[in-house]
């Protein structure tokens, strides 16, 4: 394509965020997401083995080997007040200030983002929708979208590759037309997302593992 | 070992202590606590009504009357704090919102429990939480001086 597409490009890109910015943000938002889910869960166990410390009258007494079932009851749920101790301290250290409009939209996506990678309870996967889009790309066109993600500028980009910046700015285009992306931010959201349905499919053969960042949602208009 | 009639017994007994029974609606797409709080409620004698969305609680409250709603701020289709906008226009029951993320901090400059208070919760409570903390923002949504009949202590 074009110089000019690259120029817009550029504008673009210190309108938004910066890609090390998204990538900040999106590990945060990885952990968010994480502690999220963990919350659910514990506060059932809490509940459940404090119903059951509670009505510890109803445990047999200690067994012929001393132990006692209140006892390891009792234990069980130190162990898990202490877990859950250690899950509100990390989701104190994950949650970045955040501007208050984006922020509820961001909770939504964090939760729109774990609802695609499925619960624990879930057994179901993801289908791989648009993996196939990703082997389109040429060698030098998934280079160059490695090192737009990871932050580097045209120059340095270029640089890195030993091509010219014409030639790199000439593979971000391409990299722009073929995700059909809008913006800077619009292509590493999309390219984040066949990430995300690729390695799905990967984990769906070798067992299940949480894949990859949810969608950017900076740009997204809060609807509250 | 652990033989039920035991356990039943025993939940008899605690639910004498119970002065009055609530009906309580939860409104959460984590099943998980729902269903926690429900056996933690049943103890003592209320009568908990899971609804796994916003709307279905939403209709679960248009079908019967609950003394106290509990929901969850962040689900997947409609949010919590739009949830407790929408019910509080239309009904004084008291809203407990439920939250996994931080609900309040002097670093914080989003206040999800400044917001859901000002939708209309009537207290706010952070995931994972304790039945004592279940129970505090109950007897705090009923209000512990008015209501001290339905007092869940």
């Amino acid at each position: 394509m074009s110089r000019s597409s690259g120029d817009t490009m550029e504008t673009e890109r210190s309108e938004t965020t910066s890609p090390r910015a998204d990538r900040a943000g999106a590990a945060n938002e990885v952990g968010a997401a994480i502690i999220h889910q963990l919350n659910g869960p514990l506060t059932a166990l809490l509940l459940y083995l404090e119903d059951l410390c509670q009505n510890g009258a109803s445990f047999p007494p200690a067994e012929r080997d001393g132990v006692s079932l209140q006892e390891v009851a009792e234990n069980a749920l130190r162990e898990a007040e202490s877990v859950c101790r250690l899950v509100q301290r990390l989701g104190d250290t994950f949650e970045a200030p955040l501007r208050e409009q984006t922020a509820f939209a961001q909770g939504r996506d964090i939760i729109r983002w774990w609802s695609r990678v499925g619960n624990a309870n879930d057994q179901t996967q993801p289908a791989p929708e648009t993996a196939v889009r990703r082997r389109s790309l040429s060698t030098r066109e998934q280079e160059v979208l490695v090192l737009v993600r990871d932050g580097y500028s045209n120059k340095e980009g270029a640089a890195r590759l030993q091509i010219s910046p014409r030639t790199y700015e000439g593979h971000r285009a391409a990299l722009m037309r073929k995700f059909g992306a809008k913006n800077l931010a619009d292509l590493l959201r999309l390219a984040a997302r066949d990430q995300d349905t690729a390695e799905s499919h990967v984990s769906a053969l070798a067992g299940r593992r949480p894949a990859a960042p949810p969608e950017r949602c900076g740009k997204v208009r809060c609807r509250i | 070992m652990y033989a039920s009639g035991q356990v039943a017994r025993v939940e008899v007994e605690r639910a004498v202590t119970a002065p009055a029974s609530l009906r309580v609606l939860v409104i959460d797409d984590d099943e998980s606590v729902g269903a926690a709080i429900k056996v933690f409620l049943a103890r003592r004698r209320c009568r908990t009504e899971l609804a796994s969305g916003a709307y279905a609680g939403i209709q679960a409250l248009g079908l019967s009357d609950f003394d106290i709603v509990l929901v969850d701020l962040f689900m997947t289709g409609m949010s919590g704090l739009d949830a407790i906008a929408y019910i509080r226009q239309r009904s004084a029951v008291p809203i407990i919102a439920m939250s996994g993320f931080r609900l309040r901090s002097s670093l914080e400059p989003i206040d999800y429990l400044g917001t859901a208070m000002q939708r209309g919760a009537s207290s706010c409570i952070r995931k994972p939480f304790s039945s004592r903390q279940l129970i505090e923002a109950i007897d705090l949504s009923l209000g512990s001086g008015v209501h001290s009949g339905v007092s869940l202590r």
